[in-house]
């Protein structure tokens, strides 16, 4: 709460806090230029650079995931979404993506789940260098431990789904 | 001229990279393609394999000018910390250079030295 008092941005606006919400494309192209907003939105509304340096270990991460596994139809429209109560700060990606992912990123969630983020890393970097030749899947762990968030994943009518990155401010 | 400080420098989008003799690579800004290793895994295995050639003691990866990277890319340091570590014969000990600042690396250069620290050294930058 100490952060929020101190900054003029949030005191104007009570809770619910400043909101953010895009829709776009699923394009590489634009994940550089949302998370560098995204550092920017949380270090001038909430006034801390460590929550700006967790938004884009979020950001980028999800929006990587969301990006990757996207199918081609037209409705397949990202969407992102920043909330808080003050106490706690929420990232949301909801995304449409090819049916085939779905099973094995439940799979990728529900084990991680297991372990303390921490451990959960470091059991991702021992997996990835015992498994050289398969992809990193460091992201959804490192998100955990680096941006000190609890995710769930949520889904949603039409096959679309919602990863929610949840977080003390 | 050592090979170490032969090893052709890629063009990477978005990171600035200098080799210098006898054993230094930097890397500066940030590392966040879709695809880093297609720029990088050879170049790094490549400086690996010189490292070894040379016969060095150790090498010096400055990457605290990196201030945001995937975790694409960090699967980069963990192949890398990897092959030094399965090296069977002679090797040497790869120090990263990291700032104290830059969030990224300090989690995740943590995790990598829990993988393989027989082989790695973290520092930080002056």
């Amino acid at each position: 709460m100490e952060s929020t008092e101190k900054n003029p941005v949030v005191s104007r606006h009570p809770a619910p806090y400043p909101l953010v919400f895009m829709r776009f494309r699923p394009a590489w192209a634009y994940i550089d230029g949302i998370r560098e907003f995204g550092r920017f939105f949380c270090q001038t509304t909430f006034g801390t650079q460590e929550l700006a340096d967790r938004a884009c270990v979020v950001i980028q991460e999800t929006l990587e995931n969301a990006v990757k596994y996207s199918s081609n139809s037209a409705d397949s429209e990202l969407e992102l979404s920043i909330e808080s109560d003050g106490l706690s700060i929420e990232f949301s990606v909801s995304s449409l993506p090819e049916a085939r992912h779905l099973a094995s990123l439940r799979q990728e969630l529900n084990g991680l789940q297991t372990l303390d983020p921490e451990q959960a890393y470091l059991a991702a970097f021992v997996r990835a260098s015992n498994e050289p030749d398969a992809s990193a899947r460091l992201g959804l762990a490192r998100i955990r431990y680096e941006g000190g968030v609890e995710l769930s994943m949520k889904e949603e009518s039409g096959g679309r789904i919602r990863i929610t990155a949840t977080g003390k401010l | 001229m050592s090979k170490f400080e032969q090893v052709p420098v890629p063009k990477a989008e978005s990171v600035a990279i200098q080799v210098s003799a006898p054993n230094q690579v930097k890397l500066s800004g940030t590392i966040t393609q879709k695809d880093p290793s297609a720029d990088l895994a050879g170049f790094f295995k490549a400086l690996h394999t010189a490292a070894l050639a040379d016969g060095l003691s150790e090498v010096r990866a400055d990457v605290s000018g990196l201030t945001f990277v995937n975790s694409s890319a960090i699967r980069l340091f963990v192949d890398w910390a990897t092959w030094v570590k399965n090296e069977r014969g002679p090797r040497y000990t790869l120090r990263f250079i990291t700032s104290r600042s830059i969030t990224w690396q300090k989690t995740s250069f943590m995790a990598l030295m829990s993988l393989a620290k027989d082989v790695l050294a973290i520092e930080q930058a002056s």
